[in-house]
């Protein structure tokens, strides 16, 4: 199969792959660039779980081809850390006790983050509908929606994509 | 009521909370071993055939094909860990044959070097099937003797059980109400889809295997069964895991075995993992069942009577079937003091896909036709369904008969009269009613409630070991070594907790092991609710040891008498002199390393199974809005009331009671898996409906703590019990909506429809 070369902007680094035309950003996300925070549940556009950020939008990375993505700029859960300082979103998302197995934690977060980008103070009903992307079949979704709702009080829009 | 602690009682932060913020956190998923192959299954096409030929020839000469493994030589697991209890049922475990039993059984897989070569290489692959006749409906598979879908014959359990006499109770009742009760093919749906391992057999003979199970220590016995290996050869390691539910509640039917097999045929590391649509279609689901029950009472609302017959819907597999309906009987005898309870099963099986266990094992289902049949008798006698249970709930102090355990703690009328009063029963219950009455309105509100009990891990009724060791480390460290595995509730937090607690050394210094069956001791694993009380009371008893060491030493030290030692927040004192102290890190840097005659490490072990089975309890009133129009229900709230003894862990436990009820509400109203001629239908998450979080209502969660003298610290369970009883309560919300009785879950809008039509 023929290779085709991209150059993607990950987590602050410039990154020159080579990848198959059929390839999904997922796969690049966590077999080359072993970013596995990334999730993948159903690689159908339906759980969310595998949700990044990309030039700024939340966006299902099974859905997208990494031939799409040549010279974009994406944010994955391991990106959003400040040097040793958890980010807000990822504080929130422990203090409030809205992790359970954990593997939806990421794309819900990433959901979170662009959401708070884009719409600085959401209320509830604009962070439970942007979570509705996302299943969690462990909390029932009362506290990752309360977390999002504390983290986005706390950041007041600054955060990165 | 309980006394202060430093951890227990505590809503203390998760200790993998920070992995997973951080997408550090690794998953079955995420493992990746250097010269790894993959591999990949062929599924059966056919709900039932036998495979006649399989020529793998052409597949084989592709450059990069390592490895194929069919059912002929690999075995399928097909009990569960009773059965390691003798050796011959051992070896009834595994069965070896050219048959496939539902579509989408395992045929045969493949390992190469890249996805893209097995992906070719199955393409190449012929299989030549002979069809066998198909049998889809448990009804059916009893009555036809032509098909044989096991050889043994297709009722793969029956059991009658009788408790007084029936008969007798009958005549006593003044009402009877009999109804029939179905389920459905509730699917666990965990994010992480079932079906990831890597498996690496090595050339010194010994095989590690990465699973997500929840019995790593079964599962070990399970591969060294079927691969006829040593114990002491195997290695199970279970890292994070994406939600199980019950379903991982052993081996994955076609998945860890499989890809031993393929590791060993090639030496190295062999991965294979199941797409989401191969979830729904090959893994476990829960068991759809059909209850018919007939439930007698006077005319005050004493139950005098209770007979039920269920008939359970295997699948072409089924490795939990004896359990979940042993679950049925003990928690429909246990819940109410029916003097006079019959009780018949029949597990059947099917050509569909293999039933399992899954969040309640049979409660869900039982519970459902029970508590459909009490609001139905609180109705017909005109009494409060409240007070009908208030009379005739199994209290504090009697004795089990299925079980013949005594209660030694029962919460469950203060969960009732709490989740009455938070809910704001009394006044909906009588002005809703009023107002569907006044008003011709579409939207039609009610409220209804229900109750449950479940039973802490399996006492007696399965071996149900449990083991920790905690080691104290120079600096005052701790390392707690459990097999304890975490799915996702929380349980190795809890655990820490308990160890802290139990040491008097804070529980940011307790550090829990990996989940490795090379490093840990054996544990039954997690199911049935059991971790916080029967792996804690393992926990509780290594760390008193490691106590009891750690002031042997310092009795030496301060030369103080045992009894009047203390422990907090790491440092030992005289109770009455506490100036008389030493800090726990200098004591064990003295005894480790400094004093060169002792050099020893405190290191206490324990070993052993819970004492009792202690039933935890818990009430759901549930709030509906129904659309008269449309059939369409919307919870609007629920009231959720349970006892869990101790809670260790407040957070935890509401966490539990809030997913666990989200989870219930969609088997009630969304979820169940569709079969058209063997096929399923809806093997997608469009159309199998989970709730999403625009779809949940409030969760009031409420916990009611009894004191269970067995369990650790006065805890008992919770994992299953939140979801088991929201189906019931809403079902009985509907029914006081709208006069429409459901029978059948889960209940669709068309249902709705068409009992309206009815009314
Ligand atoms: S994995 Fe992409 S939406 Fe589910
Ligand atoms: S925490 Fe398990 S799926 Fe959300």
């Amino acid at each position: 199969m023929k290779k085709m070369d991209i150059k993607i902007h990950v987590n602050g680094d410039w990154y020159e792959l080579a990848v198959n035309s059929g390839d999904r950003l997922v796969d690049v996300l966590r077999d080359q660039l072993d970013l596995t925070g990334t999730k993948e549940g159903c690689g159908e556009g339906e759980c969310g779980a595998c949700t990044v950020n990309l030039d700024g939008k939340a966006v299902l990375s099974c859905l997208i081809l990494a031939v799409q993505v040549d010279g974009c700029t994406i944010l994955t859960i391991e990106g959003l850390q400040r040097g040793s300082e958890l980010h807000p979103l990822q504080k929130a998302f422990t203090s409030e006790s809205a992790i359970q197995c954990g593997y939806c934690t990421p794309g819900m977060i990433m959901s979170a983050n662009a959401l708070i980008y884009n719409e600085p103070e959401p209320d509830e009903d604009t962070i439970r509908k942007n979570l509705s992307n996302n299943l969690c079949r462990c909390t029932g979704y009362d506290r990752p929606v309360k977390a999002v709702l504390k983290a986005a009080k706390d950041m007041k829009g600054d955060t990165n994509v | 009521m309980f006394e202060s602690h430093i951890a227990v009682g505590k809503s203390l932060e998760r200790i993998d909370g920070v992995e997973k913020v951080t997408g550090s956190a690794k998953y079955a998923t995420d493992i990746r071993l250097e010269n790894m192959l993959h591999a990949k299954l062929i599924r059966s096409p056919h709900a039932h055939a036998k495979v006649k030929r399989i020529d793998t020839s052409s597949a084989e000469k592709l450059p990069g094909v390592r490895a194929v493994a069919t059912i002929l030589e690999v075995p399928k697991v097909i009990e569960y860990w009773f059965s390691l209890r003798t050796e011959k049922k051992k070896k009834q475990m595994f069965l070896r044959d050219n048959v496939v039993r539902f579509m989408g059984d395992p045929v045969l897989a493949i390992a190469a070097d890249d996805q893209q070569t097995v992906d070719k290489a199955l393409s190449l692959v012929k299989v030549e099937y002979e069809p066998l006749p198909a049998i889809y409906d448990p009804f059916m598979a009893m009555e036809e003797t032509d098909v044989k879908i096991h050889s043994r014959g297709n009722i793969a359990f029956k059991v009658n059980k009788d408790y007084g006499d029936i008969q007798e109770g009958l005549k006593k009742a003044d009402i009877i109400i009999e109804n029939t009760y179905r389920t459905s093919k509730q699917k666990h749906a965990a994010l992480e889809p079932f079906g990831t391992c890597v498996a690496l057999y090595q050339s010194n003979g010994k095989l590690t295997v990465y699973s997500s199970t929840q019995l790593p220590h079964w599962s070990r016995h399970y591969l060294a069964g079927a691969l006829d290996l040593p114990l002491n050869r195997v290695r199970v390691i279970k890292p994070h895991t994406g939600g199980s539910f019950g379903g991982r509640c052993g081996l994955i039917h076609g998945l860890e075995v499989m890809c031993s097999w393929l590791s060993r045929q090639t030496g190295r590391p062999v991965r294979m993992s199941f797409t989401r649509e191969e979830d729904f279609i090959g893994t476990e689901t829960r068991h759809p069942m059909t209850i018919r029950m007939k439930t007698g009472a006077t005319r005050d609302g004493i139950l005098t009577a209770t007979d039920v017959d269920i008939v359970s819907d295997v699948g072409g597999y089924g490795t939990h079937y004896i359990g979940v309906i042993a679950d049925c009987l003990s928690t429909g005898v246990g819940l109410y003091k029916t003097p006079n309870y019959s009780f018949s099963a029949r597990a059947v099986f099917t050509n569909k896909s293999p039933c399992g266990a899954l969040r309640g094992y049979g409660n869900p289902q039982m519970n459902f036709a029970q508590e459909s049949q009490m609001d139905i008798i609180a109705e017909k006698l005109r009494m409060d369904p409240l007070e009908l249970r208030l009379k005739n709930y199994r209290e504090l102090g009697e004795i089990d008969p299925v079980l013949n355990e005594k209660i030694l703690s029962n919460g469950l009328r203060e969960c009732l009269e709490k989740g009455a009063e938070l809910s704001g029963w009394e006044k909906k219950r009588h002005q809703w009613k009023r107002y569907q009455r006044s008003v011709k309105a579409t939207r039609n509100r009610g409220i209804g409630l229900s109750i449950m009990l479940h039973g802490t891990g399996a006492g007696k009724a399965l071996p149900d070991p449990a083991s920790a060791t905690v080691m104290i480390n120079a600096d005052g460290s701790v390392n707690l070594i459990t097999a304890a595995a975490d799915e996702g509730q929380g349980n190795r937090t809890v655990l820490a907790q308990i160890a802290s607690e139990t040491l008097g050394i804070e529980f940011e210094k307790i550090s829990v092991s990996e989940t490795d069956t090379e490093t840990t001791p054996i544990d039954c694993g997690t199911h049935g609710s059991r971790q916080a009380y029967s792996g804690g009371l393992a926990v509780q008893a290594a760390a008193t040891e490691a106590r009891n060491q750690i002031f042997a030493y310092a009795v030496k030290e301060l030369g103080a008498a045992e009894d009047q030692l203390r422990i907090k927040d790491g440092v030992i004192f005289e109770i009455n002199n506490p100036d008389n102290k030493i800090l726990i890190s200098d004591l064990m840097r003295k005894t480790q390393i400094e004093d060169m005659n002792v050099c020893e490490q405190v290191i206490g072990s324990a070993a052993g199974v819970a004492p009792a089975m202690p039933g935890y309890y818990g009430a759901v009133f549930a709030e509906v809005e129904v659309d008269t129009e449309t059939g369409e229900v919307k919870v609007l709230k629920l009231t959720n009331a349970f006892d869990v003894g101790r809670a260790i862990n407040p957070d935890l436990v509401k966490g539990q009671i809030i997913g666990g009820g989200v989870m219930g509400i969609g088997f009630a109203l969304t979820e169940g898996l569709l079969i058209e001629d063997g096929r399923i239908l809806n093997s997608n998450f469009s159309d199998y409906r989970l709730l999403r979080a625009c779809d949940v209502p409030e969760i009031v969660p409420i916990i009611v703590e009894s004191d269970e003298p067995t369990g650790p610290f006065g805890a008992k369970g919770i994992g299953e019990g939140c979801m088991v009883n929201v189906a019931s309560a809403i079902s009985n919300a509907i029914y006081h909506a709208t006069g429409v009785r459901l029978t059948d879950l889960c209940m669709t809008p068309e249902a709705i429809l068409k009992g309206l039509e009815e009314r």
